[in-house]
C-alpha cells in the first residue's frame, strides 16, 4: 500500500496526466500498452479514448475507479466503428457502405477497422511493419480469406482459394521474384468501400471493371475494353462454348508432356543399349 | 587424311536456326522463373539479367525475334524455295518401326534416312507449331487489355495456360530430345554453324541422301580440308558440354515434375 501511494504521488507531480493514465493502465496490461505506445496513435489519444472510462480518477490504486464510467472493456467488431469515427469519420462512413459492415449488421462475423488496421499496433499504412502496408495486405485479406473453416462458418460461398490464384498472377510473381509488387487485393476490391462483385457499386463488378483496370498507372487505356467471359481468380472455371477449357487443355497436356517424356527418354536409353552388344548381332 | 564435306545448310538457313535457338533459349532463360517465382534459381537467374523489368523486356524482345524468324521462315523461305523432302510420308513410319525393331534387336538392319530422318521431321514440325501456339499466346498475355477488346477474359487466361504447358513441352523436345539426338550423339556437330557435314556422317546419318547425291554427281561445294580435329579439345569441349547438358535435364525433369503434379493435384485428385 505504502509502494502504492509512492508511485502514486510520484506519478502525479512527474508526469502529465496522458501518461499517467498509460502507466496507470500498463500494470496490468504491459503488452497492450507496449504496443500502443508503438502506434501511431500514441501521444494522439488515450486508452481512454477507445476504452472509455473516466481520465480523471488515477488508475493506479484500483482499476475499478478507472472502468466506472462508460468503460467498455473490449469493443465488439460493431462498437469499434464508433471509437474510430470520432477521428475517422469520412472512412468510416465509406466502410460502412462495404459488404464487411452489412454482414456484421446482420449479426454475422466480419471484418471491422481493427481486423485489418491492427487493434493497440495500429501503424500507418506507410510503416513497412503495417498490416495494412500495400506489401503487406494480401497477407491481411488472407487472414480470414483463405481460412477455410472461417469462411464456411460465415458465409456460403466465398472460396478461400483467393490469395492462391492472387499467388499465380502476374501481380504477384514480380515480387514473389524479388521485383516490384503489381497490384493488391485493395486495388481492385477497395479498401473500406469493399462489396461483393454482383453490387452494381463494386469496383469488381463487370461493369465496372474497365474503370477499375484502367485506373492511372495500372492498365491506362482500359476504359473501353469490355472485361467478360471469365472472372480473374477463376481460371479453373473458364467456359468456352459451355466446355471446361482448362480442364480440357490441362488434360490433353498432361497427356502429351507424360507421353512425350517417356518417348524421348525412352528412345535415347535404347539408343544408348543399342550400341552395346549385349547379343551378337549377325 | 583429307576429309570431304557436304553443304547440309545454306548461310540464310543458319542464321534462321542462330535467331530462332538464342530466342528459345532466351526465352525459356527468362520464362521459367515466372512459372516458379519463390524458387532459389529462379531468384538467381532473374538477378543475372538485371532484376524482373529487364527479364520481362528480354522476354518480351526474344518473343518479337521468334515470332519474326518464324514469320520469315513461312513467307520467304518455303514460298520461294519449297521443299519437300522434310514433309512426312510413309517410309518415315517404315523408319519408326525399323528404328524400334533395331533398338530391341529384332533386327539388324538400322533403318537408312534420307536428307531429314523421321524424328528430324517431328522437331520440324514441332518447333513450327510450337512456335505458332507460343506466339500467339504470348502476344494475348503480353497486351491483354486489347486482346480484351477482341476476345473474353476467358481466351486470355486459355492463353496463360497453353503458354506455360507449350513451353514445357517444346524445352523437353528441344533440351533433353534435340540437345541429345544433335549435338550430344553426334558430337562436335558443327553443322548448324558451318553448314558443312562431314562425308562420313553424312553416309552414316542419311545415306539414302549420300546415295542420291554420289549417283547423280550433284555434289554441292565439295569442300576439302585437313582434318585437324584435336582430341584433346574435342574431349574437354564434350566433358562441359555434357555437364551443361545434364544440369539442363534435371532441371527440366524437375520442372516438368512439378508442373505435372501440381495439374494432377488440382484437376485429377
Amino acid at each position: 500500500m505504502m509502494i502504492m501511494v509512492l508511485i502514486a504521488v510520484l506519478y502525479m507531480t512527474t508526469a502529465s496526466a496522458q501518461e499517467n493514465i498509460d502507466e496507470s493502465c500498463y500494470h496490468c496490461h504491459p503488452a497492450q500498452v507496449n504496443e500502443f505506445q508503438a502506434s501511431v496513435h500514441f501521444n494522439k489519444n488515450t486508452c481512454a479514448d477507445c476504452h472509455g472510462g473516466d481520465i480523471n480518477i488515477s488508475g493506479t490504486v484500483v482499476s475499478i475507479n478507472v472502468m466506472h464510467t462508460n468503460f467498455t472493456g473490449k469493443p465488439t467488431p460493431l462498437n469499434v466503428t464508433n471509437f474510430c469515427s470520432k477521428c475517422h469519420e469520412s472512412e468510416t462512413l465509406v466502410y460502412k457502405e462495404s459488404i464487411h459492415w452489412q454482414r456484421l449488421k446482420e449479426g454475422r462475423s466480419a471484418a471491422s477497422c481493427t481486423d485489418c488496421h491492427g487493434i493497440h499496433n495500429i501503424l500507418s499504412s506507410k510503416d513497412t511493419n503495417s498490416s495494412t502496408h500495400f506489401e503487406n495486405i494480401p497477407g491481411t485479406c488472407a487472414k480470414c480469406h483463405e481460412n477455410q473453416t472461417r469462411m464456411q462458418a460465415l458465409y456460403y460461398g466465398i472460396q478461400t482459394d483467393r490469395f492462391d490464384t492472387y499467388k499465380k498472377s502476374f501481380h504477384y510473381k514480380s515480387y514473389a521474384s524479388g521485383g516490384r509488387l503489381l497490384a493488391v487485393c485493395s486495388d481492385c476490391h477497395e479498401n473500406h468501400n469493399t462489396r461483393q462483385a454482383s453490387d452494381p457499386k463494386s469496383a469488381v463488378n463487370p461493369a465496372n471493371l474497365p474503370a477499375t483496370c484502367g485506373k492511372t498507372g495500372c492498365h491506362t487505356g482500359a476504359n473501353n475494353v469490355f472485361i467478360t467471359g471469365g472472372k480473374i481468380h477463376e481460371e479453373q472455371s473458364v467456359k468456352l462454348l459451355s466446355i471446361d477449357a482448362k480442364g480440357l487443355v490441362t488434360y490433353f497436356y498432361i497427356m502429351m508432356i507424360l507421353f512425350e517424356l517417356s518417348f524421348t527418354i525412352g528412345l535415347i536409353f535404347l539408343g544408348i543399349t543399342s550400341k552395346f552388344e549385349i547379343r551378337r548381332r549377325h | 587424311m583429307v576429309e570431304i564435306k557436304f553443304r547440309r545448310f545454306t548461310l540464310n538457313q543458319r542464321i534462321q536456326h542462330i535467331l530462332f535457338f538464342v530466342s528459345f533459349i532466351l526465352l525459356a532463360y527468362t520464362g521459367f522463373p515466372l512459372k516458379f517465382p519463390e524458387e532459389w534459381w529462379s531468384r538467381l537467374m532473374i538477378e543475372s539479367v538485371g532484376g524482373f523489368d529487364n527479364r520481362t523486356l528480354i522476354h518480351h524482345l526474344s518473343g518479337l525475334v521468334m515470332i519474326g524468324v518464324s514469320v520469315y521462315h513461312v513467307v520467304f523461305h518455303i514460298l520461294e524455295k519449297p521443299r519437300y523432302d522434310v514433309l512426312f510420308n510413309l517410309k518415315d513410319l517404315d523408319d519408326f518401326k525399323q528404328q524400334i525393331k533395331y533398338y530391341l534387336r529384332y533386327s539388324d538392319e538400322h533403318p537408312k534416312f534420307g536428307r531429314y530422318s523421321w524424328k528430324q521431321k517431328f522437331e520440324y514440325f514441332g518447333a513450327g507449331f510450337g512456335a505458332v501456339i507460343m506466339g500467339f499466346t504470348g502476344l494475348l498475355m503480353w497486351q491483354p487489355f486489347e486482346a480484351m477488346k477482341y476476345f473474353p477474359i476467358g481466351f486470355v487466361q486459355i492463353a496463360n495456360l497453353f503458354h506455360t504447358w507449350e513451353a514445357v513441352l517444346a524445352s523437353i523436345a528441344v533440351f533433353i530430345g534435340h540437345f541429345y539426338d544433335e549435338h550430344f550423339d553426334k558430337f562436335p556437330n558443327l553443322s548448324w554453324l558451318t553448314g558443312n557435314i562431314p562425308e562420313e556422317e553424312l553416309r552414316h546419318e542419311h545415306p539414302l541422301e549420300y546415295e542420291e547425291a554420289m549417283k547423280n554427281r550433284v555434289v554441292p561445294e565439295n569442300i576439302e580440308h585437313d582434318k585437324k580435329d584435336n582430341i584433346l579439345i574435342v574431349g574437354f569441349a564434350k566433358l562441359i558440354f555434357t555437364m551443361i547438358f545434364a544440369a539442363i535435364c534435371v532441371w527440366m525433369l524437375w520442372i516438368s515434375y512439378n508442373v505435372l503434379v501440381e495439374a494432377i493435384k488440382t484437376y485429377i485428385l
